[in-house]
């Protein structure tokens, strides 16, 4: 420091310049935790610890929040995972009270939680770039919020529930997801589903987004009932009567997606009625009399 | 006490047919009644959420919905409209499970490892071997000479996968599979591995995966059971352990949940059929009244197992119907039999039993196990891994192919694989035409297609002496959280109170979904 004293002003000032123009290189480069941690933060914790909620005092939004930690004290000890509040509550099992992301929503994935670890043991470091961790395994994409498949047929629990009582079918929900639809299935009693009973699931036409009719007694006529059903996804026709005239009547379901054919007695004519629906992508036909030339969606052999 | 205080007074403490085999708490002399009177307590709860076959499926509901707001909207839904939901929208809806009992080698099959023939009979380096416990097997070897594969590999599938030369027709749909090369396990002997992959644990009385899925999702088909267990004839019998039903067992699960084993030959259930003399009518009026005096009992003590009993009965009764309907393979085309082979036509050998697995798909069975026994080569391998590859080869490409063509690989998984995996030195001697492996539980390869799972892929790597996992580890309980996963579960949600724990397949170290294997 000696012989500085005259002119400390330059010095800051040099000091000061090389320290932006260095924090700048750095930042050219997007740096590991804007790449990686932030994304994890944003997806898993911020609806709780954000701006809005503030849970425990603690808040992940930035950078800075997350080094400021919570009420209780820091989250993260830098260089040491295991001794890190936020490692160990994210990778505690799923019953334990403390488990974070808590109310039991989704749990960290093993390549996110691996990315937290690297980057506490790297000493937690803002800076730090991407090529600073060879050894982070790359993180799922986010995934798609789910479109509705079809409108949510909780209210309607009564009448779907006396539907299946009157036909001797089911009309179960796919998933807990209210807006994912009901699949038809007659697995149980193929034989007691025919088209008069098709015609009779009228009132939940619009909930049906997967039809099992397999083995059952569904001829031609019970393809206009099936028509009605415009969120259908799938419709499984697997040895039942229908036949290439049939086909014809399924123009209205612009949704489907995959349609099984298989040991009917469908023929290229039949498929050919099939051509505009936009949404299809297989047609399963083995047994039936189609050739995998009529269109290129069929799988015959 | 008088028999007011006592629901379970001798008057009415007889399932029908297990007339008063068990004491209950209020038979023991020494139990204070304050004590008997808590327990009774406890009872009733319990009992409670377990009335009634819908209530038996809540008990399991209400562990799957969880605590978050869809699932309580959910929740409250399913109050007039009880069902077994998956969390979310699942991609399979049946597996079938070709389990490879005694473990093919890894070496001979999936993973290549072209490095070892150039150090064919030197010994495995003590670094690669790290100091890891050998079984009594080969512990006492003097040396451990490293043995390449005696079959060869080559490239097949637009994927390009490495492909043993023992298997000429899998190969020709590889790129259907996606073969998973690092899983690992703790267990080094057979009994205990076998029990870890079936069950998630290596102590026996645990729910077996089926099991869990029969649970967690119920039937697709009443008629047929959820559950079907089916064994093969073996085209040889060197070093065959024992298979027993705690593989697919139902464990702490209600009984009904358990597997119902298909036997080969006229008679796939047992006890099926009426006896002489005893017509359908006679027997629909004999279990209906066996039913109602179990539902007479369940209504004064309420105990789930009696529900079973009757679910049970009901069941053999479907199956009367069922079974030989399943069972009548007269109506197959001719290019079934060009498909899976000859054999096909032979009731209990494996490609019968691959055949058996399509038909039990189509008709909406859950969960379909084939086991093959006899691939614990630890002599003699190169003859007896060929003769395990000839009679399984061309049925399992079978299966794959009929699958697909009707539709049903879509959301049927398909899963393929032993108990552990097996050393790259030999055991015992080798020689330039014979040699053995022992076994190995710190890698082994599988592989699993349809249902879901991302096609043409293979996950995970291993050394050059396919001894150490040195990318992507999958352990078992990794493996069952993903199938869970593709059937719409939450593996962490699939759980029963039991012994004091949140008991689930995936046990309680984390387990997780292997995403890169989904499509």
């Amino acid at each position: 420091m000696t012989g500085a004293k005259g002119r400390p002003g330059w010095r800051w000032l040099v000091a000061l310049v090389g320290g932006f123009a260095l924090g700048s290189a750095v930042r050219a480069e997007t740096t590991f935790y804007q790449a990686r941690i932030a994304p994890i933060m944003d997806r898993h914790c911020v609806v709780c610890h954000g701006p809005e909620k503030k849970k425990a005092g603690l808040r992940v939004d930035s950078f800075e929040w997350v080094m400021i930690g919570a009420e209780s004290g820091a989250i993260v000890k830098p260089g040491d995972p295991k001794g890190s509040e936020l490692y160990r509550r994210i990778t505690l099992p799923a019953t334990e009270e403390e488990v974070m992301p808590s109310d039991g929503k989704p749990l960290l994935s093993r390549e996110e939680i691996k990315n937290i670890e690297l980057w506490i043991a790297g000493g937690a470091s803002a800076e730090k770039v991407m090529a600073d961790f060879p050894g982070a395994p790359p993180l799922a994409r986010p995934k798609a919020i789910a479109e509705a498949l079809a409108p949510d047929w909780t209210s309607r629990a009564a009448q779907i529930t006396a539907l299946e009582q009157a036909l001797g079918v089911r009309l179960l929900p796919r998933s807990q997801v209210p807006t994912d639809g009901l699949i038809l299935r007659t697995a149980s009693s193929p034989a007691r589903c025919d088209d008069a009973a098709l015609a009779k699931l009228a009132p939940v036409a619009d909930l049906i987004v997967e039809a099992e009719l397999a083995r059952t007694r569904v001829t031609d006529a019970g393809l206009g009932a099936v028509a009605q059903w415009t969120n259908l996804r799938a419709l499984d026709l697997t040895r039942t009567g229908v036949t290439s005239a049939g086909l014809a009547r399924l123009q209205p379901l612009r949704r489907l997606e995959r349609l099984n054919l298989t040991d009917t007695s469908v023929d290229d004519a039949g498929v050919g009625h099939l051509r505009a629906l936009p949404e299809l992508r297989q047609i399963w036909a083995f047994g039936a009399k189609v050739t995998e030339a009529a269109d290129p969606r069929v799988v015959a052999k | 006490m008088t028999p007011n205080d006592n629901p379970f007074a001798r008057d009415h403490d007889l399932c029908s047919d297990h007339c008063g085999e068990h004491p209950t708490v209020w038979d023991l002399p020494h139990v204070p009644l304050g004590l008997k009177r808590e327990w009774l307590r406890l009872e009733t709860r319990r009992q409670f959420l377990g009335k009634g076959v819908q209530a038996l499926g809540w008990a399991g509901l209400a562990t799957l919905l969880g605590r978050n707001g869809v699932a309580q909207a959910a929740e409250s839904a399913m109050a007039t409209r009880p069902a077994l939901v998956p969390n979310f929208a699942p991609k399979a809806k049946r597996a079938i499970y070709l389990f490879m009992a005694g473990s093919p080698s890894q070496f001979e099959t999936w993973d290549y490892k072209p490095m070892l023939y150039d150090m064919v009979d030197k010994d495995l380096p003590e670094s690669v071997r790290g100091g890891q416990v050998l079984t009594g097997m080969t512990a006492s070897q003097a040396r451990f000479p490293i043995a390449p594969s005696i079959y060869k590999f080559a490239q097949h599938g637009k994927a390009g996968h490495w492909v043993s030369e023992l298997f000429p027709h899998t190969a020709k749909v590889v790129d259907e599979l996606c073969i998973l090369k690092s899983l690992h396990t703790e267990a080094i002997n057979h009994e205990p591995a076998i029990l870890q992959i079936t069950t998630g644990n290596m102590f026996p009385g645990r729910p077996s995966l089926g099991s869990w899925l029969s649970y967690g999702l119920g039937a697709i088909n009443e008629e047929l059971p959820t559950f079907v267990v089916m064994t093969s004839k073996m085209p040889h019998r060197t070093n065959v352990q024992a298979l027993s039903n705690r593989l697919w067992s139902s464990g702490f699960l209600s009984p009904e949940h358990a597997a119902v084993a298909l036997r080969a030959g006229s008679d796939p259930v047992l006890h099926l059929n009426n006896p002489k003399g005893i017509d359908g009518d006679v027997r629909r009026a004999m279990i209906s009244g066996v039913n109602d005096l179990n539902r007479q009992l369940f209504e004064r003590v309420g105990d789930p197992e009696i529900n079973a009993r009757i679910h049970q009965y009901e069941m053999a009764f479907r199956m009367q119907t069922s079974v030989p309907e399943l069972t009548d393979f007269s109506n197959e085309p001719a290019s079934t039999w060009d498909l899976y082979g000859p054999k096909a036509k032979e009731p209990g050998t494996y490609a019968y039993n691959c055949l058996m697995a399509r038909r039990l798909a189509e008709r909406g069975v859950r969960f379909t196990q084939i086991f093959l026994r006899s691939w614990d080569q630890h002599s003699n391998l190169p003859k007896n891994i060929r003769l395990m590859a000839e009679e399984s080869d061309q049925p399992t490409y079978a299966l794959l192919t009929d699958l697909k063509r009707r539709g049903l690989l879509d959301d049927t998984l398909v899963i393929w694989g032993g108990e552990f995996g097996r050393t790259c030195y030999s055991q015992g001697t080798l020689t330039a035409e014979n040699y053995g492996r022992d076994h190995h539980p710190r890698c082994f390869s599988m592989w699993m297609a349809g249902g879901g799972i991302k096609p043409g892929t293979t996950f995970g790597e291993t050394d050059d002496f396919s001894y150490n996992i040195v990318k992507d580890p999958v352990h078992i309980r990794d493996l069952h959280a993903t199938i869970l996963h593709l059937f719409g579960l939450d593996h962490n949600r699939l759980s029963v109170k039991f012994g004091g724990l949140d008991s689930r397949l995936t046990g309680v170290l984390p387990a997780q979904v292997i995403d890169a294997i989904l499509a």
